[in-house]
């Protein structure tokens, strides 16, 4: 084990994301660079590890050194955990690099008792106090799987060897299998010190993308919650507002928050997803990740990066992936026409495809408008073996009710139907009659027949800026015509003979596959 | 065949042709206005009313505790075969292009599994109920034709493979604890 199991993220950690996990190391650097971020400390993975071999020695021999990163956060926040007459509030969540279905994520509001309650009540209001401790015993019950200790201590001390032990529950272990990560390790465990977007007026919480993920337009993009914990933004549950309505609302903190992710995006070289939460108009960054990006925003993003001198050609090429560009020449819902639809509902992507027609939730009326050459999507509370006649005729299906693994997600993959699934009860009624499309890949079922469209190498201007890039950086120029040898396929084989044979310039069918494909072999 | 196996064979399939069926009570059935005629048959909602009512009587006589614990027992194996079938079809987040044999092979170890588990469920709750018998045989055929290549025996739809039989009988079980799919999914 490391000599140092408990490392403070004061900005002076000093330390590799392998040790830090990746939101440890993230919010070191937000702190190093002068950014709000509450105080935290991180556990490290190689406790992680060791605690898969020996979790109660483990847990016993680095328990001091939590109980002092606990000192430091009481010292950095004038607070005291367990007790009042200020209380600290703890948030512990896991640092694995990935999210994992399976691993336990957060756990906030940790450290309640009766006198903590009271002495919340007494600082901010009754109504606070009791929101944030039903708030923590919902979650400790689910997280945790076990009642919630009286001692505030206790609680730390299990909810970090749940997120330890969580590294090995099957279903994590199945995701790493499943996935080829390394199984080998543990995740680090973040303990920060809260703030409250559930603390009445000028509170709240949100996401915040420094620019838009999915279309990959530069503007600002994110969903912003009053009086919200991160939880709520994250869960779907609740209904959140737009960014934008931030800047109504409080314009100088959205002003910081702005110039936060300006920040961010200059540190990383990379477009940044951002968990904030607002306490009192005081602005909290809580942790930071490259932001996951549709397949346009991808070749748009490296685009504009490069454009703005945060990265070079080389770099921007390798942000853009084969499979990045074999997507957007296939038919597709493009972003924009996507987010001009109304979002009737939400659910689970079961079935990949994108699917229009008139919904239909009885099986027997379905069937007579598919005979009457109608385009039929099925909706039903959930289905079951006696629906697939139904399911045979309809080109989506939503559900109620149902995870990834359901009847009607497992028959949609086999039949090649669009399937979102899981939407919630309420959904079968609001749709039925109406003309919808079914889009499987996002999870989404949106008002309207909406059109697919492809991109093109010849015609796509973002794909021929990206292609004249390519000519300039990879180690093979391939032309859509000209007087060169002809690369039939742009595979992995084909390309490496094609250099082999000591070609600089071919002629493709896809020029830009083939090219990205020549310097990704190459570097 | 009984009027009960004829009307849930087909309340479970939803359609099914005459030939499929290979029952001589169909024309009665249809006579009775209990199934509707077609280029498939299918239950009228009268249909629906006398099955529920032979289930009712059938349920009634049965040792309900064996029942409820074959179902709890099947629970607990049915989160596993379905993550077994979606591991099947998906790989990595997607479509599994079966172009990976160690891949497959693990998944379809732990079919054998899930079968060597699912047995003795059937064979309880058979005992109680002789009708879901012909689950454990529709099963084993199920899986004998996986072993021998013809993977589509898995999971795909209007067959009778292993994820049809194993919903119908997952079907059953709620049905013969008295329980409802609604509730069973709140």
């Amino acid at each position: 084990m490391s000599t140092r199991p408990v490392i403070l993220l004061d900005g002076a950690a000093s330390a590799p994301s392998e040790l830090l996990g990746h939101k440890g190391h993230g919010i070191d650097m937000m702190r190093r660079n002068g950014l709000p971020v509450p105080p935290a400390f991180c556990i490290t993975t190689d406790v992680g590890t060791q605690y898969r071999v020996e979790p109660e020695t483990t847990m016993s021999k680095i328990w001091a050194d939590i109980l002092d990163g606990v000192r430091a956060l009481e010292d950095a926040t004038s607070r005291t955990f367990g007790h009042g007459p200020r209380p600290l509030l703890l948030s512990v969540r896991s640092g694995a690099a990935v999210s994992m279905p399976g691993m336990m994520d957060t756990l906030l509001d940790l450290g309640f008792s009766d006198d903590v309650e009271k002495a919340l009540a007494a600082e901010g209001s009754a109504e606070f106090a009791s929101d944030s401790r039903r708030r923590f015993i919902e979650s400790y019950a689910q997280i945790v799987a076990a009642t919630v200790p009286g001692d505030p201590y206790e609680q730390l001390r299990a909810a970090v060897a749940a997120v330890f032990a969580s590294w090995d529950s099957p279903r994590a272990a199945a995701y790493r299998s499943h996935h080829g990560l390394d199984d080998q390790g543990g995740t680090a465990v973040v303990v920060q010190a809260m703030v409250f977007g559930n603390l009445g007026e000028n509170s709240g919480a949100g996401v915040m993308f420094s620019r838009n993920p999915m279309t990959g337009e530069d503007e600002k993009f994110g969903e912003w919650l009053p009086g919200g914990q991160g939880d709520d933004v994250v869960s779907g549950t609740v209904d959140v507002e737009p960014i934008t309505c931030l800047r109504e609302q409080q314009s100088a903190t959205y002003d910081e928050l702005i110039s936060a992710a300006k920040s961010l995006e200059r540190l990383t070289a990379d477009v940044q997803e951002i968990e904030f939460t607002i306490q009192d108009g005081a602005l909290w960054l809580l942790q930071t990740r490259a932001a996951k990006r549709s397949a346009q925003a991808a070749v748009r993003l490296a685009l504009q990066l490069l454009g703005d001198g945060l990265i070079d050609e080389a770099e921007a090429l390798r942000r853009v992936t084969p499979a990045h560009v074999e997507a957007l020449l296939r038919p597709s819902l493009q972003p924009e026409t996507r987010f001009t639809a109304d979002l009737l509902a939400t659910g689970l992507p079961a079935g990949p495809g994108v699917a229009s027609g008139r919904a239909y939730a009885e099986v027997d009326a379905a069937i007579d408008a598919a005979d009457r050459g109608e385009d039929v999507i099925l909706v039903r509370h959930h289905t079951s073996p006696d629906d697939i006649h139904g399911m045979l005729v309809a080109r989506g299906i939503i559900t109620e009710t149902g995870g990834a693994t359901s009847h009607a997600a497992v028959v949609s993959r086999e039949l090649g139907r669009a399937a979102v699934v899981g939407c919630g009860s309420g959904v079968t009624e609001s749709l039925a009659g109406k003309l919808v499309t079914v889009d499987g890949n996002a999870g989404e079922v949106r008002g309207g027949v909406l059109p697919l469209s492809a991109w093109s190498e010849d015609s796509t201007p973002e794909l021929r800026e990206l292609a004249d890039l390519a000519r300039r950086v990879s180690p093979l120029r391939a032309h859509a015509g000209g007087d060169y040898p002809r690369l039939d396929r742009h595979s992995e084989i084909a390309v490496r003979s094609a250099m082999a044979s000591g070609h600089s310039d071919v002629v493709s069918d896809s020029p830009l596959l083939a090219m990205l494909e020549a310097i990704r072999v190459s570097s | 065949m009984s009027d009960l196996a004829v009307l849930q064979a087909i309340r479970l399939k939803g359609r099914v042709n005459r030939e499929d069926l290979g029952s001589d009570l169909v024309d009665d059935l249809v006579g009775a206005g209990l199934l509707v005629d077609g280029p498939t048959l299918r239950l009228s909602p009268e249909g629906r009313v006398r099955l529920d009512e032979l289930l009712a009587s059938e349920r009634s006589s049965v040792d309900s505790s064996v029942i409820a614990c074959a179902y709890s027992e099947f629970r607990s194996v049915n989160a596993e075969f379905k993550a077994l079938v979606t591991d099947w079809q998906l790989k990595n987040g997607q479509p599994n292009t079966h172009e990976d044999p160690v891949y497959d092979a693990a998944v379809l170890a732990r079919l054998d599994e899930v079968h060597q588990r699912v047995t003795p469920i059937v064979a309880a709750a058979s005992a109680e109920l002789p009708r879901l018998g012909r689950y454990a045989e529709k099963l084993q055929s199920a899986l004998d034709r996986v072993h021998a290549g013809e993977t589509m025996w898995l999971s795909r739809p209007l067959i009778d493979s292993y994820h049809t039989v194993w919903f119908e009988l997952h079907e059953e079980l709620i049905l013969a604890a008295g329980l409802t799919r609604e509730a069973e999914d709140a």
